[in-house]
């Protein structure tokens, strides 16, 4: 008498596929979610609170992120909230998942964090088994796959993965809804529509990098004044052919007096004339 | 949502020694979307009486239209201003007029009574059940918030100067923490010969 | 014909205006829901004794899980030899016991008697049961009149009970506790006050909705005796000192009006003044 059902599928794992073809096809772990997630959220024991907590967890916040002809810049806010209350000022919202990928984080603080740490793991499992760098469409399809086999079951995450592989600077959107977009720019959270305004009036592909930064950087700070959810400091990074470089981090308050101040004397200037 | 918190706005109001001071910040927003930061929520209701008003700001400014035209009749038929406490009694009246269609608004009313100029401070929630204290009141947004922060710093007889400075740690501390009020803010204090008007440096998110 | 003059200067007075209702119904179908209003969580008792009547309140006023008023006076003024518990919706419990208090007066001036207990409990369950439970007031009426002692309890929908002891609002039952095993028939007003006062604290200790201090108030044949903050239990004993120096605050302006000295003339001593 033995687990023969055991050894069965054992042995099927490996009659059927090699092993290497098995792992590598990262797919397979998600043709099921692999926990047992009701597929609504849990309202057990909450009652219609259930909801509004759901709608605690996630947060406002603007990120952009744009490509030009020197590499990537992508700037984002630093406000956690929960409702109106505003839990934090200091969240890093870029996830550096290696040296050459960034992803951005909008929505849930928790899935975004999870998921792209997840993607950082697959992301360097991918090199090891390859020996070579995986690309930036691979790894934000990987994202999405993952996006897509949760469908439906509350996740919120809206993201953007940036990169620079063997085909040069790469920039992807990603949300809970399973949409993957490849895009020159990009904003994503409450405050994107603010954010495009800028970028959108601001941006040429031959800006210089510190242009650029000052453009990505500017385009947050007016989304922060504007957009209650999001706020505190503004971080910037630029991401070239060697990988990414943070470029600043700036409190938002101090940034806004500056540029009073600019603009004063710019008045100034124009009145002297 | 609650219909309160549609354009976002805190008003804080403090007693001293021989003096109060109304404070609240200068966001107008609508819902998530800040729209201007030049609004003051308190107005001078008289010489020696202010009304601090948060909530929504449509009813903010029809009842306060009410309460000038109110005050006036009464300074007409009595030759004289309101006491802040009997202009206290008004509001509360007027709001509970609408107990069963409020005005989504929560007044606070501060100023300086009768020949000796004794400090007053009240507030009401929406449908005019008044509160009255003797350290400090606080309605809008970031009340939670103000609650702690002027539980903590408050203390007793303070002068006009450490009131102005209290009152506005307490305001803008609070303020920082609630995404829908803040943008700067504004400070009256009512002392016995002067009405002090001090705009305060807040952050811009 | 009303005079159009008229009209032009003054509101028309008296009576709730709804003119508001539509608009906020209208409001609450788009998702916005109508604010809570302040509520007095409450414990509020009252005892006969053998001379009289006493009436307890605990002080703590609530807008939510937020303690509004820490040292609100819940025993509300009817007449001069009757007084009022109210718990409930505060603005209900404040205006409802006003505005019968004042049609008291009037009909004190109109009869020149004094007010019976019995008829300031009908005027409050008149208008309680006009409202069909909308004016949330839950009210213990007690006092003295040539009848002798009377308590009533009036719920918001305006019911009555005519009872030796009672208590109303959420600290109730603490409160009740204490006197179904305490209670006796003509006491003497010591016990009677050390009767209410634990009631009162029961419900302030056990009941998260009441708290703060113990309002009595003692209603005799003949004296009236309010005793705000018999006891307080709840004293606040910590406080940190913070100074905030002079010129921490940033500020970007500073302006001062200096008020004109007003001359005040006292021609009128007995001019209108709403306040007490």
């Amino acid at each position: 008498m033995s687990l023969s059902f055991l050894d069965k599928s054992y042995n099927a794992f490996h009659d059927d596929q090699s092993f290497e073809e098995a792992n590598s096809n990262t797919l397979t772990l998600y043709k099921e979610p692999g926990l047992v997630v009701p597929p609504t959220f849990n309202n057990a024991g909450f009652r219609d609170q259930s909801h509004e907590i759901a709608k605690k967890f996630a947060k406002g916040t603007t990120t952009l992120g744009f490509v030009f002809n020197k590499g990537i810049v992508i700037a984002v806010d630093s406000r956690a909230s929960m409702g109106n209350y505003i839990s934090s000022q200091n969240v890093k919202k870029v996830i550096e998942i290696n040296p050459y990928l960034l992803g951005t984080m909008a929505g849930g603080a928790a899935d975004c964090q999870f998921w792209e740490r997840y993607l950082g793991m697959q992301c360097r499992l991918y090199e090891l088994r390859n020996k070579r760098r995986i690309t930036v469409s691979a790894a934000s399809k990987l994202l999405v796959n993952i996006m897509y086999s949760y469908k439906g079951y509350g996740l919120s995450m809206g993201t953007m993965v940036a990169g620079w592989d063997h085909t040069g600077p790469n920039l992807f959107m990603v949300d809970n809804d399973g949409t993957r977009l490849k895009g020159n720019r990009f904003s994503v959270g409450s405050g994107s529509m603010f954010a495009y305004g800028v970028l959108d009036s601001g941006y040429r592909p031959d800006l210089t990098e510190e242009q650029a930064c000052e453009l990505g950087r500017r385009a947050i700070y007016h989304a922060t004044h504007r957009d209650s959810m999001s706020g505190g400091i503004i971080n910037v990074y630029l991401i070239r052919e060697d990988g990414w470089h943070k470029i600043s981090s700036t409190d938002m308050d101090h940034l806004h007096w500056n540029y009073v101040e600019d603009k004063k004397k710019e008045i100034a200037d124009r009145n002297k004339l | 949502m609650s219909i309160l918190e549609y354009n976002g706005g805190a008003v804080v109001a403090m007693l001293g020694k021989n003096c109060v001071a109304v404070a609240s910040d200068l966001r107008y927003g609508i819902k998530n979307t800040t729209v201007g930061c030049q609004m003051r929520k308190a107005y001078p209701i008289h010489q020696k009486c202010l009304l601090g008003m948060a909530g929504l700001a449509t009813d903010v400014q029809t009842f306060l239209e009410k309460m000038k035209f109110r005050v006036n009749m009464y300074k007409l038929r009595e030759d004289r201003d309101i006491k802040p406490s009997s202009f206290g009694n008004m509001v509360s009246s007027a709001l509970y007029e609408n107990r069963f269609g409020p005005m989504f608004l929560e007044p606070v009313i501060a100023g300086l009574e009768g020949d000796d100029n004794t400090p007053f401070i009240s507030s009401t929630d929406l449908i005019g059940a008044q509160c009255f204290t003797d350290n400090f009141v606080v309605v809008g947004t970031a009340s939670e918030a103000l609650y702690g922060m002027c539980e903590s710093l408050w203390k007793p007889e303070m002068e006009p100067e450490d009131l102005f400075e209290v009152i506005s740690q307490c305001l803008m501390a609070s303020v920082d923490r609630d995404c829908n009020s803040g943008w700067g803010g504004i400070v009256y204090i009512l002392t016995p010969d002067k009405l002090i008007t001090k705009e305060l440096k807040g952050r811009q998110d | 014909m009303s005079n159009l003059n008229e009209e032009n200067y003054e509101e028309e007075r008296g009576g709730f205006v709804f003119d508001n209702v539509t608009r906020n119904m209208f409001m609450e179908t788009k998702g916005y829901q109508a604010p809570i209003a302040m509520k007095t969580g409450t414990t509020i008792a009252g005892v006969i004794f053998k001379g009289g009547v006493v009436l307890g309140a605990d002080t703590r006023a609530t807008n939510g899980p937020i303690v509004a008023d820490k040292n609100c006076s819940k025993i509300h003024f009817i007449a001069p030899n009757v007084y009022c518990c109210g718990a409930g919706t505060a603005a209900d419990t404040e205006n409802s016991t006003a505005l019968i208090s004042s049609k008291l007066a009037l009909h004190r001036y109109s009869t020149g008697r004094q007010t019976r207990v019995v008829t300031a409990m009908t005027l409050l369950k008149r208008m309680l049961f006009k409202y069909q439970g909308h004016v949330s007031a839950a009210l213990v009426l007690g006092g003295v009149d040539l009848d002798g002692s009377h308590l009533y309890t009036i719920y918001p929908h305006g019911s009555t009970d005519k009872l030796p002891f009672v208590t109303m609002g959420s600290g109730s039952l603490a409160a009740m506790a204490i006197f179904e095993e305490r209670f006796k028939d003509d006491m003497s007003e010591e016990e009677a006050k050390s009767l209410v006062h634990a009631g009162i604290s029961a419900g302030i200790f056990n009941d998260l909705g009441s708290g703060s201090n113990v309002d009595l108030c003692v209603i005799r044949k003949d004296s009236v005796e309010y005793l705000r903050g018999y006891d307080q239990p709840n004293e606040r004993n910590y406080r940190t000192s913070y100074v905030i120096p002079r010129g921490t605050t940033a500020t970007l302006s500073s302006t001062e009006e200096v008020l004109s000295k007003q001359l005040i003339i006292n021609e009128l001593d007995d001019r209108m003044e709403v306040a007490p």
